[in-house]
């Protein structure tokens, strides 16, 4: 293949094949430059976007949730800055996924199995942040964010924490905040919820969620590849701030309600009771106490599992608010409503006497007077005075299951109260309806008796029957309680003023209620609950035990007491003619099996801090544990 | 093999004769294009070392840039050092070398250190070396003293045969590191070189036929399997974007982004913000189309046809075959590299690990190029004065 260029050889130099050399640099560099031209100015705009969202995302700006105070103003709930471990998993090349999670799990002393299981449980996208570890200590978090190029896909975020201010006092009212779940991030993400944001979960927080929650902002953000923000490059929108909250509730009423109902609780070796406090006026709770409590912020810290699986696995259920979100027979406060539906229903007067004896007899069954010996003929003043088993028998089946019922609703019970807090039960009103759908029969004359006097079928929230008699205290006005009294918004202006709600007017005659209110008082008087009528403020009210369980070996059953109880708007001068109570108290003892009734001396107490009331009236004798059985 | 012819050897004459060297005929623009590649290699390293999230300062010790100068200080060194050495006595020590080169190696093999297992330089205290980066310059020197002492007798396929019998054992010490990419440099250099010495187009183009037939061969026995992924990645970079197409990837977006003019040297936002791995080293040209566009990237293809113009110049002017062929090698050498490098960093080559030579960071392969080019010059320098 000699060419006449090929020939051309001097020194060992073809030109040819210098030539072909000069053109095969040229063709490189040209097929070079071409690629070149196509990449940079061809498609350049079109890789400058891609570089653009290469390093620029959009992020939420989280918006400060709102602070909730009570009716004082004093701060219940506050936002604290925290440091937060965070992973965009899309940032964190699978490569190297294990070495990140092994350092993370050294330097948060943590699980990395447990690490790994977080990251792959994520809900949403590879491109969201997914919390690792909350609450870091600053050396922690410090460490991290300096081995920010060891740590791809690793942030460190500062982000606001819920502090709670009294803890376990408020915590079944507040509630708590905590991560959202991944079976209700669907919904949420269309409200603008992140995989990690943090939602309300219980009382206040969950039930106001949207209010306090305000609304989140978005920020355009440059990052560099291990997805560290370098700048912020432009505010979208701005967070709207979300709105605060104040509380009907009375700090100091709330701590009266726990120490008194921690003294009995502790002096009787009982784990569980409820005290409630209202203003009967406007439906307002002031005090709300379900023990035993949790801390609320220890959820807010981000509980641990073995801490939750405890709270979960305490038989007294922590977690549960039991002034709503539980239910139980209500014993002799209930007769409140046999009597109200008695004189109502015009089956007797004030002044119709019944015969009270050892017992009832109803076919062969025999129905027993408590103390088992009755008190001969007995007005409603000494029925109700005396909490007479076998008076509201009678009374009960006067009325039959449907007319009790009916009264029982007309007192709010078997309905929601509708307070502003999550979960809260119905309780069961016992009728032939309700029977024949739940059990397929109707109402045996016997179940009546019993529902009479509040045992059987009857269940009430104690939230229920404290509304109950502030309709009694107040003259017949149902109202909605309700937890929160204001919503301000985050200038300071009130976005929703408290209104009192009511649910509706009981549909009887004001002097039905004065006998029962005055019968409630001669429960005081009659010495029933003791020394109540010795202090210097004026209570009426109503005790009540009620059975529940299963027998013991000598057949005897477990059994709560219950005391609800209302003072005058002048609480020393004033009389129970009047409707102008504001006070109304609730204390519910469950399996308390005391001697004398443990709920009353729980009221009684709490009337003495509240009113202030040096002389201490308190009977522990009453709280020893007793075979008194049926004391009522 | 062919007697070699031995210059005089003597420790005087030697100095009489870098005295006596022509240093009119030293190539200036040669020198230049060498120095403006090196320094835009320089600019590169300064550019990534500012730190503009950090705010740390290029100048301090230890950095990209600050090492970057120090090889340079060197580069310079031995580039004076092999311009002023009479290149005549490398064809009386073209064993030796030849022994010298398999020797480094060897030694790398033995005592390397590199990442995952591989051996690839030698660690000397905090300095690392590249060995085979020299091992391809002296490989250059053994061919050019044997093509050209066959000079003559290219026609004949044992030539040809010869000249790959004498790749064959640093190719297979390469590939044993195992570093593919300098290996094909290696086969680069002898094709370029041969082509060059006019051997016979019909053995050459048998040669061609058997290099491609051992391609699947070797795909299936010699490749491993991490070396596969990395030919093939740039076949569908877009489909492992966590994987091995993350760099080319970013990479491409890096040069696209740059635009015309680029986004000004330390405002890369692919550089910056740590999206585009290894910067300094093989992808080196991505920042650099980032931060300096298609111009600052044409004004580099332009320094590179001039260097290998003169370079070929200097390997035309040689009266003595050994300049010819040396030059032939450099030449191809570099061609290879450009074109391999920057079309991997562009996506239209397989990623492979070869440096952009000069501008690339890294001690040892400018050290060498300055050695290959200090040996050109010196042949400039010894051939024109029989000429002229």
């Amino acid at each position: 293949v000699n060419t006449y260029l090929d020939s051309r050889v001097e020194h060992g130099r073809r030109l040819s094949r210098f030539i072909v050399f000069g053109l095969v640099i040229v063709l490189a560099v040209g097929a070079l430059t071409a690629r070149l031209f196509y990449l940079q100015v061809a498609s350049g705009t079109q890789f400058a976007a891609l570089s653009t969202a290469n390093r620029t995302v959009l992020e939420p700006i989280p918006a400060p949730r709102g602070l909730i105070y009570d009716r004082n103003g004093r701060l219940l709930v506050s936002n604290v800055p925290t440091f937060s471990v965070k992973v965009r998993p899309a940032d964190l090349p699978n490569s190297q996924r294990d070495a990140v999670v092994e350092r993370l799990a050294a330097l948060l002393r943590a699980d990395a199995s447990e690490i790994h299981g977080t990251i792959d449980a994520n809900p949403g996208s590879a491109f969201d942040l997914v919390r690792i570890a909350q609450d870091v200590d600053q050396a922690t978090a410090n460490l991290i964010s300096e081995a920010g190029f060891e740590l791809p896909g690793v942030e460190v975020v500062v982000e606001a924490r819920r502090s709670y201010t009294d803890g376990p006092l408020m915590s079944h009212l507040i509630g708590y905040t905590g991560p959202v779940a991944p079976e209700q991030l669907a919904d949420l993400r269309a409200l603008g919820y992140q995989p990690d944001d943090l939602i309300g979960k219980a009382g206040v927080e969950n039930q106001y969620e949207a209010e306090l929650r305000g609304i989140y902002g978005a920020e355009s953000v440059e990052r560099d590849a291990t997805g560290r923000r370098t700048q912020v490059l432009q505010t979208v929108r701005d967070a709207q701030p979300g709105a605060s909250l104040t509380l009907t509730i009375d700090t100091q009423a709330q701590k009266d309600a726990e120490r008194a109902l921690r003294w009995a609780m502790k002096k009787i070796g009982m784990t569980r009771g409820v005290v409630i406090a209202m203003n009967p006026q406007t439906g307002e709770v002031l005090a709300m106490v379900s023990l035993p409590t949790y801390d609320n912020n220890l959820f807010a810290r981000g509980i641990s599992v073995s801490d939750y699986d405890k709270l979960l696995q305490d038989e007294d259920k922590p977690l549960i608010n039991h002034a709503v979100q539980a239910h139980y027979a209500p014993g002799s406060t209930y007769k409140l409503v046999t009597g109200t539906g008695g004189l109502a229903d015009k089956e007797i007067s004030a002044s119709t006497r019944l015969t009270t004896k050892a017992y009832l007899t109803l076919g062969s069954t025999k129905f027993y007077e408590w103390n088992r010996r009755g008190w001969g003929p007995c007005d409603i003043y000494c029925g109700f005075g005396h909490s007479s088993d076998t008076y509201f028998y009678q009374v009960a089946g006067m009325l039959g299951a449907d007319r009790l019922g009916y009264w029982a609703n007309q007192y709010g019970f078997g309905e929601l109260t509708g307070i502003d807090l999550p979960g809260e039960v119905r309780g069961i009103v016992p009728t032939n309806e309700w029977k024949q759908n739940a059990l397929g029969a109707p109402m045996f004359a016997g179940e009546t008796y019993q529902a009479g006097i509040g045992q059987g079928y009857d269940a009430v929230t104690p939230l229920q029957l404290i509304n109950a008699f502030a309709a009694l205290a107040n003259g017949g006005t149902l109202y909605q309680p309700q937890i929160v009294r204001e919503v301000v918004g985050p200038d300071g202006t009130v976005v929703r003023p408290f209104e009192p709600k009511v649910l509706h007017e009981m549909k009887v005659k004001d002097s039905v209620l004065r006998v029962m209110r005055n019968a409630a008082r001669e429960t005081v008087t009659l010495r029933h609950t003791y020394n109540l009528v010795d202090m210097p403020i004026k209570i009426a009210g109503k005790s009540g035990t009620a059975e529940f369980g299963t027998p013991d070996a000598k057949g005897r059953l477990p059994y709560s007491s219950f005391f609800v109880g209302f003072t005058p708007k002048n609480p020393v001068k004033g009389s129970f003619n009047r409707t102008d109570s504001e006070l109304v108290v609730m204390a519910f003892a469950h399996d308390s099996r005391t001697v004398g009734n443990a709920a009353t001396e729980i009221v009684k107490y709490f009337f003495q801090l509240h009113y202030d009331i040096e002389k201490d009236y308190r009977l522990p004798e009453l709280l020893k544990r007793g075979n008194f059985y049926g004391n009522d | 093999m062919g007697v070699i012819r031995a210059e005089p050897i003597r420790a005087t004459d030697w100095a009489a004769k870098s005295v006596g060297a022509a240093w009119r005929a030293f190539d200036l623009q040669l020198a230049t294009y060498a120095t403006l590649l090196a320094a835009t290699g320089l600019v590169m390293a300064y550019t990534n070392s500012v730190d503009s999230i950090g705010g740390g300062t290029a100048l301090e010790a230890g950095t990209t840039f600050t090492r970057g100068l120090m090889w340079a200080g060197i580069a310079v060194v031995f580039f004076i050092l092999a311009t002023v050495f009479d290149y005549r006595w490398l064809k009386t020590l073209a064993w030796p070398v030849y022994a010298f080169q398999l020797g480094l190696l060897v030694l790398t093999l033995a005592i390397g250190d590199g990442v995952g297992g591989s051996a690839r330089w030698i660690s000397v205290g905090p300095f690392t070396f590249q060995f085979s980066e020299l091992a391809k310059i002296l490989m250059i020197v053994v061919l050019a003293n044997y093509l050209a002492s066959r000079h003559g007798r290219l026609d004949s396929l044992r030539t040809i045969l010869g000249a790959c019998v004498l790749v064959a054992p640093p190719l297979a010490l390469v590939m044993l590191q195992p570093d593919l990419g300098t290996s094909l440099v290696f086969g680069a250099i002898l094709a370029g070189m041969l082509w060059m010495s006019g051997a016979s187009l019909r053995w050459l183009a048998a040669l061609a036929a058997v290099g491609i037939a051992m391609v699947p061969i070797a795909w299936t026995y010699v490749l491993r399997d991490y070396q596969k992924e990395r030919l093939t990645s740039f076949l569908a970079a877009d489909k492992d974007l966590q994987g091995a197409g993350y760099q080319l990837y970013q990479s491409q977006i890096a040069i696209g982004s740059g635009g015309w003019m680029g986004k000004g040297l330390t405002n890369g936002t692919q550089a910056q913000g740590d999206f585009l791995p290894v910067q300094t080293t093989d992808f080196v040209f991505a920042i650099l189309a980032e931060e300096l566009g298609f111009v600052g990237a044409m004004v580099l293809f332009g320094l590179f046809v001039l260097l290998l113009w003169r370079v070929l110049v200097a390997g035309w002017r040689s009266r003595d075959p050994f300049g010819t062929m040396f030059a032939a090698g450099l030449a191809s050498m570099i061609l290879f590299q450009l074109v391999v490098n920057v079309g991997m960093v562009m996506g239209i080559m397989p990623i492979t690990g070869i440096p952009l030579p000069f501008v690339t960071h890294g001690g040892a392969s400018l050290v060498s190029m300055a050695i290959g080019l200090g040996i050109l010059q010196s042949v400039n320098i010894r051939q024109t004065r029989a000429e002229w």
